[in-house]
């Protein structure tokens, strides 16, 4: 057993594990400038951060080690556990306004949804690889979704938005990868973009005239055309009242990125000051623990959501496009040990671990150049913050067991 | 266990691959426009974000008196300011504050309302901080989060004087002045200005040049770190104010006006220059330097005495009897009498069917030219001014300075009135008005009005034999003089009205004996005058020169409603004319 093991970890993929340390290793660079400077949120994190890095190492350990099928075997039992986890916090105090800790009585508190998006990305892989599923046929996608809205909607109740999405994202790459017609998953996808699209008269004529192409290209018959071409109309019609649902602050983010001067001093002077900072720094950047924008404390949650703010205005474009870089050979990576894999299990499983790689990547460099609402989605590897962190390096250790071939 | 094998086909991952480095390269592209197309854009974004000017208040020029003793001074005292985003209990922070300085929390929350210009912007919370205040506050200062203080140089007074109506005060500069002035202004809001009296009047050479520093600051506003390079610049403090004041006869004027509502004014006619300068009642000269306080606002302005009133510029009063010398050159200058031509006077004089009344009701009896002028005699004027019209008497009043400014150095004057025949006709009508106003105006009554100051003028006239300077507080060089239109008349005149106000002090009968301090050598030439009014009692004028040697000096004294000039006023001139030339033999003699 010992020597199998020690057979299998020399053939793991140890650059997955490289570029992990070599991000981290950016990660806390930069936290140390932020600490050195009394920022953050009064505590030093950058200790803090580097526990969090030693019980993620250890998890990371955990994950390479355990074996393959005992995951497989048990996920289900772990998905049941995790659910029950996500939603424990409701029965306790809000914390920071919302229901998303554990406490244990401890300095550290535990957030639950962190673990539900490894655990339902293992779910959802055994369950579209257990059976001899017929992919080709809409019915197959139900089920998936079922496995990962349920936690979706605990978590977006708790409330936390960024991380309820996040756990939906694996969904339409794995169904995807595991055979699914593109056709079904835009039928998918197209309400979604219907309501999005229903925000401006522009983008919902031209998505409009986009929906009636693909679906005449792809040839349905004639009554289910015209029922899901009516059907995302209407929907997004109803969008507005969808609309009218949602929490004031988070119509705040989205209206301040449709029109910036709405409000300066709120989520909009947030990505005002994350843009200045980037630009500022330039090409090289103004310095390591020169940067007057992140020292002076004009950016705001500079040490999680907006990390790359500080890194651009201190170590400038060129560290920016390493970094960006970093992240791509790391999820293509994933893609080629995804391909090279040779049962489907995990296969999926790096799949799924790779959408969550860029969702997380696209959206928070995105949100901090002022392309997308301002969402609270920490940076892999380099954000501060525990949970994530060790969600993070449990990601690395289950890419490398399962990117390894017995 | 894992049966289920990896079937993926190739193309779908050649697709996810695209996604991924499309999405990347789309980071990318936007990462550079930022960082390197933007970069300059954004670069001085953040150099304005952080760089803060604060502009440093010049301590203003000192105020002295004649011999540079200061009369107006400046002292550091403390400002508390308070900035609204770091305050986070303000009830709480401003009971401490009120605790440590005594100053009602209310008047805190007034001052916070009032001065509010947004969240991190500081607010003046109090002024005039000790630094006894101070070091209370600084005990407790870890419970109060957003408050600070600067140090802002005052206006400090002499506590043995006030003339406050001479010196003025700052005030805050108002919206309407801040936006006339423009942009280029170097005054913000909040500065100080000159509000009224010689403080305006010489606001430019008073003021400093404001100082400015940069400050690094962060995102709070909170000021980080001082900017050494740049273009900072240290204030200079703003020029001095010499004047011709004299602290000490200007306490004594004041001690003399205790109680009594009027005007004084002491000059030197051979120079023009002011020696004290008072309105009565008149309000303490730091009264505008603090945040003032509503009941000491609501006294003021609902004082019956008109504290605020500059009696000596803009108060208007009949002249009663001092106008006589004026008739007197006038009927002597176009030679309508002669000095032996004499008149009866019974206490009263009928002129159509209405009766002028003397102020003497026993009358005079045989009044000559000198009488008339050294006792005063109503009747002789009655006679002599019909033989006059009433536009020759408003020529010979401008002739004396009525009814024009003095230009003297204050923001502003009245310059009263001069009734001539076109002012008669608009007021009365063609035939509304006739001989018997021109009765009245002749004994310094009716339609005439006059102001202190412009008496002030006419004194030193007669003084200076028609040559005299235009009157001023700074003090100038005597090459620098600017004088009045002169005054021609033959010498004969200028002696015959010299004597008769001499007797007027010195002589048996004179009105004015009260105001001699039999001082040798010191000749006093002068006239009381006792002006009927509609306002009650009538005000008590004196008006004097007095010459020892080289050494003149005149005065204008006014009590309001104070009664016979020679009863109220004249002993007040005593005590200066004392003052100011037995001190000088003493102080000589000393020496």
């Amino acid at each position: 057993m010992f020597l199998f093991q020690q057979k299998r970890l020399r053939n793991a993929p140890y650059s997955i594990l490289i570029i992990a340390l070599i991000l981290s290793s950016l990660g806390f660079f930069t936290l140390y400038s932020i600490a050195s400077q009394g920022g953050g949120s009064g505590v030093n994190i950058f200790n803090k951060q580097l526990i969090f890095f030693v019980i993620g190492i250890i998890l990371f350990m955990a994950a390479l080690l355990v074996p393959r099928h005992s995951i497989h075997q048990y996920i289900y039992i772990l998905y049941g556990l995790i659910l029950a986890a996500v939603i424990i916090p409701f029965f306790d105090d809000k914390i920071a306004g919302t229901h998303r800790w554990i406490q244990f009585g401890l300095p550290i508190r535990f957030q639950p949804s962190e673990f539900a998006k490894w655990i339902t990305i293992l779910a959802l892989a055994k369950y579209l690889s257990d059976r001899n599923l017929k992919m080709g046929s809409i019915k197959i996608l139900i089920i998936p979704f079922i496995i990962a809205v349920i936690p979706f909607i605990i978590v977006l109740k708790q409330p936390d938005l960024g991380t309820a999405l996040i756990i939906m994202v694996p969904v339409i790459p794995m169904l995807y990868w595991a055979g699914a017609r593109p056709f079904h998953l835009f039928i998918v996808l197209a309400p979604i973009i219907s309501i999005l699209a229903a925000f401006h008269v522009l983008s919902f004529t031209i998505w409009a005239v986009l929906l009636a192409v693909i679906i005449g290209l792809s040839k349905p018959e004639l009554w289910r055309g015209v029922l899901l071409y009516f059907g995302n109309i209407f929907l997004g019609l109803l969008a507005p009242m969808i609309w009218n649902s949602l929490k004031p602050y988070q119509q705040n983010r989205v209206l301040t990125l449709i029109n910036p001067d709405l409000d300066p001093l709120g989520a909009a002077y947030q990505i005002i000051q994350s843009k200045t900072a980037l630009g500022s720094g330039g090409l090289w950047g103004s310095g390591w623990k020169q940067g007057t924008q992140t020292h002076l404390k004009f950016l705001p949650v500079q040490e999680s959501d907006f990390i790359v703010s500080v890194i651009g205005e201190e170590l400038g474009f060129i560290t920016i496009l390493i970094m960006l870089v970093l992240f791509t050979v790391l999820i293509l990576k994933i893609l080629k040990l995804a391909l090279d894999s040779k049962d489907r299990f995990s296969s999926l499983t790096l799949i799924g671990i790779g959408s969550i790689f860029l969702a997380h990547v696209f959206v928070n460099s995105a949100m901090t150049a002022g392309m997308i609402p301002v969402k609270g989605l920490p940076l892999p590897f380099i954000s501060y913050g525990g949970s994530f962190l060790l969600t993070c390096y449990i990601f690395v250790g289950l890419i490398m067991n399962f990117g390894t071939e017995d | 266990m894992l049966k289920a094998e990896n079937l993926v086909p190739k193309q779908r991952f050649w697709a996810a691959s695209s996604v991924v480095v499309f999405l990347i390269i789309i980071l990318i592209g936007r990462f550079f426009s930022l960082q390197i197309y933007q970069h300059e854009n954004f670069s001085r974004k953040a150099e304005s974000n952080r760089i803060r000017s604060v502009t440093l208040p010049a301590p203003s020029g000192l105020i002295l008196d004649r011999n540079k003793k200061i009369l107006v001074d400046n002292y550091p005292t403390y400002i508390l300011y308070g900035i609204p985003s770091e305050i986070s209990d303000k009830q709480k922070n401003f009971n401490i504050i009120s605790q440590a300085t005594g100053i009602n929390s209310d008047i805190l929350n007034k001052n916070f309302e009032k001065n509010y210009r947004g969240r991190f912007i500081p607010i003046i919370l109090a002024k005039d901080l000790t630094i006894e205040q101070l070091s209370c506050l600084e005990e407790a200062k870890n419970q109060l989060q957003g408050i600070v203080y600067k140090q802002f140089p005052e206006r400090f007074f002499s506590n043995t004087i006030r003339a406050s109506h001479a010196l003025g005060y700052l005030k805050e500069i108002d919206r309407e002045t801040l936006k006339s002035l423009g942009k280029k202004s170097p005054f913000k809001y909040g500065d100080l200005v000159g509000g009224s009296g010689l403080e305006r009047e010489y606001d430019n050479l008073l003021q400093g040049e404001k100082g400015i520093e940069f400050y690094e600051v962060d995102a709070f506003g909170r000021e980080a770190r001082k900017i050494t390079e740049g273009k900072a610049r240290i204030p200079h403090p703003g020029r001095d104010l010499h004047t011709t004041l004299d602290m000490d006869m200007q306490r004594i004027l004041e001690q003399e006006f205790r109680g009594l509502r009027g005007a004084g004014i002491v000059s030197n006619p051979k120079t023009g220059g002011i020696l004290a300068y008072l309105s009565s009642p008149d309000y303490p000269p730091d009264l505008f330097t603090g945040l003032i306080e509503e009941q000491q606002w609501a006294s003021i302005i609902g004082d019956a005495g008109r504290p605020l009133l500059n009696r000596g510029s803009n108060g208007t009063y009949p002249p009663g009897s001092i106008f006589k010398m004026i008739v007197m050159a006038a009927i002597l200058d176009q030679d309508l009498v002669k000095y032996t031509w004499e008149t009866t006077c019974r206490g009263y004089y009928e002129f159509g069917d209405r009766v002028f009344k003397c102020w003497n009701e026993f009358g005079h009896g045989a009044v000559n030219l000198e009488k008339a002028l050294v006792e005063s005699c109503d009747v002789y004027f009655y006679r002599v001014i019909q033989k006059f019209s009433i536009n020759k008497i408003a020529e010979y009043s401008r002739i004396f300075g009525l009814g024009r400014a003095t230009d003297i150095d204050l923001p502003s004057e009245m310059t009263g009135r001069v009734p001539d025949r076109s002012y008669m006709n608009r007021r009365y009508g063609r035939s509304g008005w006739a001989m018997g106003n021109l009765l009245n105006i002749s004994i310094g009554q009716g339609e005439l009005l006059v102001t202190p100051i412009q008496m002030v003028v006419y004194i030193n006239y007669l003084a200076t034999r028609g040559n005299t300077p235009k009157l001023h507080f700074i003090d100038l060089p005597s090459d620098s003089y600017e004088k009045y239109p002169p005054v021609y008349l033959s010498n004969n005149i200028w002696s015959f009205l010299e004597n008769s106000m001499r007797k007027v002090v010195s002589s048996e009968n004179g009105t004015g004996r009260a105001a001699d301090p039999d001082i040798p050598d010191l000749v006093i030439a002068g006239k009381t005058s006792t002006a009927e009014n509609p306002h009650g009692e009538p005000h008590a004028w004196f008006i004097a020169y007095a010459k020892k040697g080289d050494d003149m000096i005149s005065l204008v004294l006014l009590v309001e409603n104070g009664g016979h000039g020679g009863e109220t006023s004249a002993p007040i001139a005593n005590k200066i004319f004392a003052e100011y030339f037995r001190d000088e033999s003493i102080t000589m003699t000393d020496k």
